[in-house]
């Protein structure tokens, strides 16, 4: 059975995709921080931040249409949490 | 004018390489994985701070786009172009290549196939597999708004994109074009010329002693990589903004032998070479060097033999660059045009690397064995390709 991260691994290992896919220094990798205006990702970039997160985590979020309503790095925590959270309870399912 | 080659990362350090007579061939380690691939030697180039590149440049752009958007830099530096006239629209951009990125192309096909799922495939890929991706990363990278196409014809791209490009500022429809080729090395690159026995497979031990043009023991020819990019200019503009100028290109010509996909035929290549000299209104015994295709296989090396001894006699000198650089495929067209104006203004004609006893039927033209020193007043390039396609390109000293 996969083992449910914590909040402090789920951040840290988000900020490291960031970090390692995007070249953002991790300084700038704030819960408050807005995805698109304040990191400087776009549209392209959205799609390859999920690729990286589904392997990263090991979860599959490509067609998942609450991904759109992400804005900040918070949001993007909350939800990675959620669905790994979902995704665990439909493995023991 | 800029290059990243297996010679050297800029212009400079290819001619050195050149000039000194060096090998960029080398064994490749971990090729003998791929079974059934028999040529296990190639001629890398090193790709060097690509993150001068910003991101969201460079995110789109496989090892091949990298070269050539590092080349196009240089070549525009060199140029002297302002960032307006990048963006104007009269500034257009060709260069060709095989196709796209193969390393890209590869990892697609690896993330795609053993699932047939789709899911973990990133946007850029297609960026960086697409026939036109060399064109399209430096038309974005350096802003400019005018022409972009990709000429797409093997080993001929590159100087179909720079002829291409002298056809498009004859026509009036652009000042000034960035052009070249771009190629990226591996294994199923050579391979695709390994399944057709076309490549060098007895030098694996001895990788600096292979490919050997127009020499009696050629076995094939070594696939390469990089990408050279010139800048082509209207005549008069540049010379009204004193740009310095290398070269004036004076006559193109590109044609199909229309008779077999892979075998060169020399009579299409006769009418190549004497169409582009008519177009340049230059006699054959005008030219004063003449820049071989030759990869060093047995039977394109022997076509071309005949077609230069039909079309110049014995008297022009003749070299390949492919000995000490390899075959950089879509990009070689350009690199061996940088070379050439190189030997130009160095008034040196380098030789033919590895070429040690001319073959028989390469015999009756004349083969430079060791550099000569010679004023170049024109020169002649000609690149041939798989399809059939042949070019040629007739350049100028200014």
């Amino acid at each position: 059975m996969k083992k449910t991260l914590s909040e402090k691994e789920v951040i840290a290992l988000t900020n490291r995709v960031l970090a390692e896919s995007f070249e953002i220094e991790e300084e700038r990798l704030l819960p408050e921080k807005r995805i698109f205006a304040d990191l400087g990702l776009d549209s392209l970039d959205t799609v390859d931040l999920v690729v990286a997160l589904q392997k990263r985590f090991s979860i599959t979020i490509r067609e998942d249409e609450r991904v759109r309503s992400i804005r900040s790095l918070g949001d993007l925590y909350t939800y990675i949490m959620t669905v790994q959270q979902e995704q665990q309870a439909g493995t023991e399912g | 004018m800029g290059a990243v080659t297996p010679l050297g990362s800029d212009v400079r350090a290819f001619l050195e390489g050149l000039l000194a007579g060096r090998s960029a061939v080398r064994f490749m380690e971990g090729w003998d994985r791929y079974r059934g691939l028999r040529s296990l030697v190639g001629a890398p180039a090193e790709l060097r701070e690509a993150t001068a590149i910003p991101r969201k440049d460079r995110r789109s752009m496989g090892r091949m786009s990298l070269f050539a958007a590092q080349a196009a830099k240089q070549a525009v530096l060199d140029a002297g172009l302002s960032e307006n006239e990048l963006g104007s629209g009269r500034t257009g951009c060709v260069i060709g290549s095989t196709m796209g990125s193969a390393c890209s192309i590869n990892e697609t096909f690896e993330t795609m196939l053993p699932e047939r799922d789709l899911s973990n495939l990133t946007a850029m890929q297609f960026f960086k597999c697409v026939s036109h991706s060399a064109a399209m990363n430096v038309a974005q990278y350096l802003n400019i708004a005018g022409v972009v196409m990709a000429p797409s014809a093997a080993c001929a791209s590159g100087l179909q994109a720079i002829g291409t490009g002298y056809d498009l500022i004859r026509l009036g429809r652009q000042e000034i074009v960035v052009c070249g080729g771009a190629e990226e090395l591996h294994p199923t690159v050579t391979g695709s010329f390994d399944i057709l026995f076309a490549t060098s497979a007895r030098y694996n031990d001895v990788p600096e002693r292979t490919p050997r043009p127009f020499d009696r023991d050629r076995d094939g020819l070594v696939c390469g990589e990089g990408s050279g990019i010139v800048v082509l200019e209207e005549y008069e503009r540049a010379r009204r903004r004193n740009a310095r100028m290398r070269v004036e290109v004076v006559g193109y010509h590109t044609c199909a032998s229309g008779s077999h996909v892979s075998q060169s035929n020399h009579a299409s290549m006769i009418a190549c070479m004497r169409e582009a000299l008519g177009q340049a209104g230059v006699a054959p015994g005008e030219i004063d060097y003449i820049n071989a295709h030759a990869t060093g296989t047995e039977h394109g090396d022997a076509e071309e033999t005949i077609a230069i001894r039909e079309v110049f006699g014995g008297a022009v000198p003749v070299s390949s660059m492919k000995g000490a650089l390899g075959h950089t495929l879509g990009a070689s067209g350009c690199i061996e045009i940088i070379g050439s104006v190189g030997m130009m203004e160095k008034g040196v004609l380098f030789p033919t690397r590895n070429l040690e006893n001319v073959a028989p039927n390469c015999a009756g033209i004349l083969h430079v064995r060791e550099p000569l020193e010679r004023q170049i007043r024109l020169f002649l390039k000609n690149s041939f390709a798989f399809g059939g396609i042949n070019a040629a390109l007739v350049c100028r000293a200014v």
